[in-house]
């Protein structure tokens, strides 16, 4: 550690207290990624603070000593969005983790960011109410995490995404402020900041608290696992499906790739010849007939399968079986450290008519780039997360793993999609934007962000391309893996 | 033997193990995750971070629990790298304090001198000046205070089933001495499912040096534990730790795959063998009593349905599932003496769901979390009543819980 960097650890320290500081190399080695590990940079200090107070504390003190600093939850996220990027300091939200308030009355409640988002459903559950936002991560990403990434999940294809479920938050501005938007009470009269600031991938602020929208657990669920010989098939039951007009609670695919590590570890039975699977869920949460509605929906689905070659179609019997088949899905892409040291999980959108050209792409750029893939996606709102694995010790394949990604984004575009769908631009897909915004959308997005953030300090080079000192500095984090 | 390097290459950094780590969720700091440390290790073993500046005091901080491995999806062996790390950490700079804790625990006789001369010292935990040494803060355990025999009469042969086999009881270091009630109920239980225990010279598993990175030292006792216990017959475990090192001696040594596939935890090998149906003819126990999972047993051993499963068949007794059951308790072997200042927040956070099930009684099958968690209850007002789950079983029998 350089001298320089003692004397602002010894800085933070006074303000914080010293157990709140975390600084060497070891703690520049835990803190240089998140999830997406392609793209690596060492922060010069982590700081845990304990209250939005604290927070801004630290921000005011990175603006006087012109230290950039990134806000970081529990480092899941899948494009690089807490990753320090120009170094300096990173604000760790993990012991901003208290329930503020329970509002039953109401169906909301006030939490930390750095509460767990599966926690927020745990508190809540004997109301018979949860926080619908489901991403995968949801055992230990955080609040705060989902509002950057504007996360999703299986079951925003009925429910939405992150943004429809914050009432309000308290964000610690760039210049130090604190402020409010929003609250308790939804759609106040005004321009939407709050929904600016929910998916900003933590660039306008450091969001340390949030009104979160609870939604009634269902009252009547069926979980259907199908099974069929081609991928093909499978796509083209997602597409009839939504054409019918049903709008299933989920609809997942799951290829023959993420089935061999799925199947170690979640003991998942399929029928033999199975190419790809979708998961299905159908819900309902009407007091009246509930289970007869959901019936009717599971009727229509399985016909259109059925019509489409499914070879096998199983109904989860108990909530026991549908749990398991849910952590089988959720952790899948988790379970892909059993075939390859590494993997990067893409996201892009796609109209889900193209659903079935588009994955006969994915295979084909892959076997050109020869690199794995495996994919488990929410094929019911077009949302593709082919996801490659690979060895990161080997440059070569770190490169192919770019270059291939680059590839799919650019068709999903191409098709009329777009370059995410839930995981963020962060540094992941930077290069990218332009692809998809004229120069003039990009100066319109530029200005929206000055509202809130008119300096280069908080989460710089992230989302929008060509900032300050962020070329120069991408050479140095891009592919620097190990 | 499995390489170190290629073992962490299987975390691909997803952190889906965070949120089940209990030094993680204690301090936030992902130095203390099992993601985190997963990663330190990569680096050192990549030249990129050095093993005792960078990497030491944060393996020292894990308490080997293991929950990380439940929660991993990609089947990431972290057990396997945190002993071969501590290994190499240690061999390269032995700590001295914590060998010869280590030797005081693992040979009986010095466990029994140790106790006795500790009971000439004033206060109940380990002298200050010690327990600097060891961890360089004051101690927080108390020195343990062997259990009294229980006065079972003995049962009548004629209510017993035949015997229809022998099998080996591992008597322990630790358990032995510190325990010895729990191996008078265990033996009787095996008899009432109609096993006898063949008697055998041993000494301790080794598990002790094997957790903390003395490997060498672990391997030596472990072989002749194998030795003592040759042949084909069960060996029946009651404590943990000791059992979910057993049945990976194949990882240690030669020879040692098969000895492991004969060790079995004792809540299994009962429940196998019909005690559940025994328990239903029992006098019972008009108590609420609640189950802590060791993490030796649970997460190393995937046992966490047997013990539940014969405590839920003990008439009368109403059962209560605790909150956070299988996180660890701060024990964690001699976790408890090394790193006094987490095992007491994890001791208060287990005490906390032990209260608020309201149960009188804790069952749990380590004599680590025995001890560990029964100070708590003197601590707070010995309202809750520690015991091993044999113990509990036992009592169902006899009708009351021992004195």
């Amino acid at each position: 550690m350089s001298s320089g960097q003692g004397a602002l650890t010894a800085e933070l320290e006074k303000l914080l207290g010293p157990e709140a500081v975390l600084s060497g190399p070891a703690a520049e080695r835990a803190y240089d990624c998140d999830a997406y590990t392609v793209d690596r940079s060492k922060p010069s200090a982590v700081v845990l603070p304990r209250s939005t107070d604290q927070v801004a504390a630290v921000v005011r003190w990175c603006n006087s000593r012109n230290v950039p600093y990134t806000a970081r939850g529990a480092g899941t996220g899948l494009s690089g969005g807490a990753l320090p990027a120009l170094g300096g300091v990173v604000i760790s939200t993990k012991r901003l983790n208290r329930i503020l308030e329970i509002d039953v009355a109401n169906q909301c409640l006030l939490a930390q960011s750095g509460a767990v988002n599966r926690k927020l459903s745990e508190v809540v559950r004997p109301y018979g109410l949860h926080f619908a936002p489901d991403p995968s991560s949801q055992t230990v990403s955080t609040l705060g995490g989902n509002i950057a990434e504007n996360a999703g999940g299986p079951h925003t294809l009925k429910y939405g995404v992150t943004v429809q479920h914050i009432l309000g938050v308290t964000m610690v501005e760039p210049s130090g402020e604190i402020i409010q938007l929003g609250g308790r009470v939804p759609g106040g009269p005004g321009y939407d900041f709050v929904g600016l600031v929910v998916g900003g991938e933590g660039t306008l602020g450091v969001v340390t608290e949030a009104w979160v929208k609870l939604v009634p657990i269902p009252s009547a669920v069926m979980t259907a696992l199908v099974s069929f010989s081609t991928v093909r098939q499978a796509t083209q039951s997602v597409a009839d499906i939504i054409a019918t007009g049903t709008i299933p609670a989920a609809l997942e695919l799951m290829d023959r790739g993420i089935l061999n590590a799925v199947s170690q570890a979640f003991k998942i039975n399929y029928a033999p010849g199975t190419e790809a699977l979708l998961l299905i869920e159908c819900d309902s949460d009407h007091s009246h007939e509930a289970m007869s509605r959901v019936e009717a929906e599971m009727a229509e689905v399985r016909e259109v399968c059925e019509r489409n070659g499914a070879i096998d179609i199983r109904i989860a019997a108990d909530d026991a079986e549908r749990a398991q088949l849910w952590t089988a899905r959720k952790k899948g892409v988790g379970a892909m450290g059993r075939i390859a040291p590494s993997i990067v999980t893409h996201d892009g959108v796609i109209p889900r008519s193209k659903l079935p050209e588009m994955l006969d792409f994915v295979y084909q750029v892959a076997k050109e780039h020869q690199v794995g893939v495996a994919n488990l996606f929410h094929a019911g709102d077009g949302n593709l997360h082919p996801c490659f694995y690979f060895d990161d010790r080997d440059p070569a394949q770190v490169h192919a793993v770019v270059e291939a990604g680059e590839r799919i984004i650019r068709r999903c575009i191409e098709l009329g999609g777009s370059v995410t769908g839930e995981h963020g631009i962060g540094v992941e897909k930077i290069d990218l934007m332009s692809l998809m915004f004229s120069i003039e959308d990009l100066r319109l997005q530029a200005d929206a962000k000055r509202v809130f953030n008119d300096g280069d300090l908080c989460n710089p080079c992230k989302v929008l391309p060509n900032q300050k000192s962020c070329v120069e500095h991408k050479k140095r984090w891009r592919g620097t893996a190990w | 033997m499995k390489d170190l390097g290629e073992l962490t290459t299987h975390c691909i950094r997803c952190g889906f193990c965070l949120e089940s780590c209990p030094t993680f969720t204690e301090t936030a700091s992902e130095l203390e995750s099992p993601r985190g440390r997963i990663y330190l290790v990569r680096s050192a073993v990549e030249g990129k971070l050095r093993w005792q500046e960078d990497v030491r005091e944060h393996l020292d901080r894990c308490l080997g629990c293991r929950a990380c491995e439940t929660a991993c999806p990609s089947g990431v062996e972290y057990g396997s790298i945190l002993e071969m790390a501590r290994h190499r950490i240690d061999t390269e700079r032995p700590p001295i304090a914590k060998r010869l804790l280590l030797k005081s625990l693992t040979s009986p006789g010095a466990l029994r001198m140790s106790l006795k001369l500790g009971s000439l010292l004033p206060g109940k935990r380990i002298p200050d000046a010690v327990s600097h040494l060891i961890s360089g803060h004051s101690a927080e355990v108390n020195r343990p205070i062997p259990q009294q025999l229980a006065p079972y009469t003995t049962l009548d042969e004629a209510d017993m089933p035949p015997v229809r086999g022998e099998v080996f009881l591992l008597e322990g270091c630790a358990m032995r001495v510190l325990f010895p009630r729990v191996h008078q109920a265990t033996r009787i239980l095996l008899r009432r499912v109609g096993f006898a225990v063949r008697e055998a010279k041993q000494g301790c598993c080794g598990s002790m040096d094997i957790h903390n990175g003395n490997v060498d030292e672990g391997v030596r006792l472990a072989r002749d534990l194998v030795s003592s216990m040759a042949g084909d017959l069960p060996v029946v475990v009651n404590s943990a730790g000791c059992g979910s090192t057993m049945r990976h001696y194949g990882d240690l040594f030669d020879g040692g795959a098969a000895f492991g596939d004969r060790v079995t935890d004792i809540s299994e090998f009962l429940l196998e063998n019909g005690l559940a149906g025994a328990l239903q003819y029992s006098l019972g126990l008009p108590i609420a009593a609640t189950y802590h999972d060791a993490c030796h047993l649970a997460h190393a051993q995937k046992v966490w349905q047997a013990p539940r499963d014969l405590i839920r068949s003990i008439p009368q007794l109403r059962f209560e599932e605790m909150a956070e059951a299988d996180t660890c308790c701060g024990s964690a072997g001699i976790y408890n003496v090394t790193q006094p200042e987490l095992a007491r927040a994890l001791l208060e956070r287990k005490w906390r769901n032990v209260e608020a099930t309201g149960a009188a009684v804790v069952a749990t099958g380590n004599p680590g979390c025995h001890a560990w968690i029964a100070q708590a209850a003197e601590e707070h007002g010995r309202a809750v009543r520690v015991f091993h789950t044999a113990e509990l079983l036992e009592a169902s029998f006899r009708g009351e819980l021992p004195a």
